[in-house]
């Protein structure tokens, strides 16, 4: 039994005069794991970005448990939600950023609690005694009063997924969450996300680690000019390409 | 190059002959201002005594009377004054309150020119060029004859009636004249600085904190502000610090400050350069005050963006102390290094 966690069809994007998306169709169920590849420039950011309304696309549908993300339907008119309920929807969407974005002025375990305890009301004793469980979940028990910039890359990325699991998300999008780190940094972060997958967390991977992508994934999009060119399984895609441009781009990144 | 046998070769730092020069005249000026600041000099009058009488005549010696230069002895009658201390407390007063409306004035209109709206952001845009464009001297004389153009002053409805009225002469004392003036003016300034601070915090705080949940204005509180304070804050040290300052001019509105209450001191004594020190020394004192004030708030604020905050004085000098202890204990040979 199979539920749709985001659908999306037709769903376009532009900046000025630069059509970014141009008709994303895409279905990611429940419990799925999805890897976005493709080249930089192809949307594949862009788009992750609309599915939590950090950018608002054009046209077409994208939905993610059903529902229309920073809208409401009436009719056949889509009203843009207020403030307060874009931010309560948001909350239940994670999002893990290539640059961590962690909250510099405070420790990783305030990074973690301050969510909880401003949008989801939580005691401060209660975010706490769940941020320790989260930050030790991904190995940071030691680090929960050191602030980001006394962190490495590989341990603000592991804080920044903490941070965003204490929403109690149904969803997890991660952009390029290994990009930014030292080649030794990578595994430890892969591993945190690998243990997630295996929680049953639906997540959406924009990534440039096919070995992910091939190991933990079990749906694989390639984007390329603004629309997904293949899809299907890793393991399938990456071995057979049917496309020119997925074999061109493979042979660059293998 | 190899030393002879384990002898432990010596380092020689090089010698800086320009700077002991350098060095040896700024001593002899220093010494100088120091003999200015302590000598004495002739107030015109003699000073005669007997030394020897005698029936019929008397032996006089005469000196110089003397005094100091700069009056000291003037200085410590009235560093404590009652009415110095008065004007003192009306200089902090006035600097207090003219930094809160700046900060709060300020504050409103960084967020409003950062407002996607342009009938937000152009008025802001205007009120920073018109009150950084004019003379804070000049403001504060318009706000003090404010009353010539509006004899009074209406509190209500917007063309509609009023609900209640002041006579501006009555609103516009000379205190509220320079709290308005000194204020609007800061604000100004204030302005600009939050917006900078604003400006400095990246873009990516705001989307990690959308992507948590938080509005937008739990965004500016929670997230922005806290870290644009780093930014904020030493310039905002600086503009407190000046304002004790600009404070002064309103004494040209009569408003009994420091400067104003030493002026009305020397207005009767004529010892003017002795109360004028006085001011000064309050200036120094409020000034140093301020000055460590700024220096702890700026080691709170930059919490997390630094990896080792700075060091208190007080930490820096128990550090020099232990390397005073530390290079005496250590023998001689030690220091040199060993090739």
């Amino acid at each position: 039994m199979t539920t749709p966690m985001i659908e999306a069809s037709g769903v376009t994007k532009s900046f000025g005069a630069v059509q970014v998306l141009k008709g994303v169709d895409l279905v990611v169920n429940k419990g799925d794991v999805a890897c976005l590849i493709g080249p930089s420039g192809s949307g594949k950011s862009t788009f992750l970005r609309c599915i939590n309304h950090l950018e608002k696309h054009d046209a077409g549908n994208l939905l993610v448990d059903g529902e229309f993300v920073g809208y409401e339907r009436r009719g056949n008119t889509l009203r843009e939600l207020s403030d307060k309920q874009i931010c309560a929807e948001r909350s239940q969407i994670g999002m893990v950023f290539q640059r961590f974005n962690l909250f510099g002025h405070l420790t990783a375990l305030e990074n973690v609690t301050l969510g909880p305890i401003h949008v989801r009301v939580e005691s401060p004793a209660a975010a706490r005694d769940r941020a320790m469980t989260l930050l030790a979940s991904v190995g940071l028990t030691e680090k929960a009063s050191n602030y980001p910039s006394q962190l490495s890359g590989g341990q603000q990325q592991r804080v920044a997924i903490a941070r965003a699991l204490a929403m109690e998300p149904k969803l997890m999008l991660f952009d390029e969450p290994t990009s930014a780190l030292d080649p030794e940094l990578v595994g430890e972060v892969l591993e945190a996300m690998k243990q997630l997958a295996n929680d049953g967390m639906t997540m959406v991977v924009v990534t440039h680690e096919m070995g992910f992508a091939r190991e933990v994934a079990n749906q694989l999009f390639f984007m390329d000019d603004g629309i997904v060119q293949e899809s299907g399984d890793p393991r399938e895609v990456l071995a057979n390409p049917r496309t020119e441009r997925l074999a061109s781009f493979l042979s660059k990144v293998l | 190059m190899t030393s002879s046998g384990d002898e432990p070769l010596r380092v020689v730092p090089v010698r800086h002959v320009g700077r002991w020069f350098a060095g040896a005249g700024v001593i002899v000026i220093i010494a100088m201002m120091i003999h200015t600041f302590l000598s004495k000099i002739p107030t015109g009058q003699r000073l005669c005594h007997v030394v020897a009488s005698s029936a019929d005549h008397k032996v006089f010696r005469c000196v110089d009377e003397l005094q100091w230069r700069f009056s000291w002895d003037v200085v410590g009658k009235y560093v404590t004054s009652a009415n110095i201390l008065k004007g003192l407390l009306m200089t902090l007063a006035l600097t207090g309150l003219t930094m809160v409306i700046g900060v709060v004035l300020g504050a409103t209109v960084a967020i409003m020119r950062l407002s996607p709206s342009r009938i937000l952001a152009a008025p802001a845009w205007l009120f920073t060029w018109f009150f950084r464009g004019t003379p804070v001297y000049v403001q504060l004389l318009f706000w003090f004859n404010i009353a010539a153009i509006f004899p009074t002053i209406d509190f209500g409805i917007p063309f509609g009636p009023s609900l209640w009225h002041i006579e501006a002469v009555n609103l516009f004392t000379p205190f509220t004249a320079a709290l308005v003036g000194l204020g609007l003016n800061e604000g100004a300034y204030m302005s600009e600085i939050i917006r900078g601070g604003i400006l400095a915090v990246d873009e990516g705080q705001v989307e990690a904190a959308n992507s948590v949940g938080l509005s937008r204005l739990q965004t500016l509180r929670l997230v922005v502000l806290p870290q644009a304070m780093r930014v904020i804050i030493p310039p905002t040290g600086n503009e407190v610090i000046s304002m004790l300052k600009t404070s002064s001019l309103a004494s040209a509105l009569a408003v009994v400050e420091l400067l104003k209450a030493a002026q009305n001191v020397y207005a009767s004594t004529y010892e003017v350069i002795p109360l004028l020190i006085v001011a000064s020394i309050w200036y120094l004192i409020v000034t140093t005050i301020l000055s460590i004030g700024q220096f702890y708030i700026e080691r709170h604020f930059s919490k997390g963006s630094l990896r080792n905050l700075p060091m208190t004085p007080w930490e820096r000098i128990v550090r020099d102390a232990r390397g005073v202890i530390g290079k005496m204990r250590t023998p001689r040979g030690l220091r040199g290094v060993r090739v």
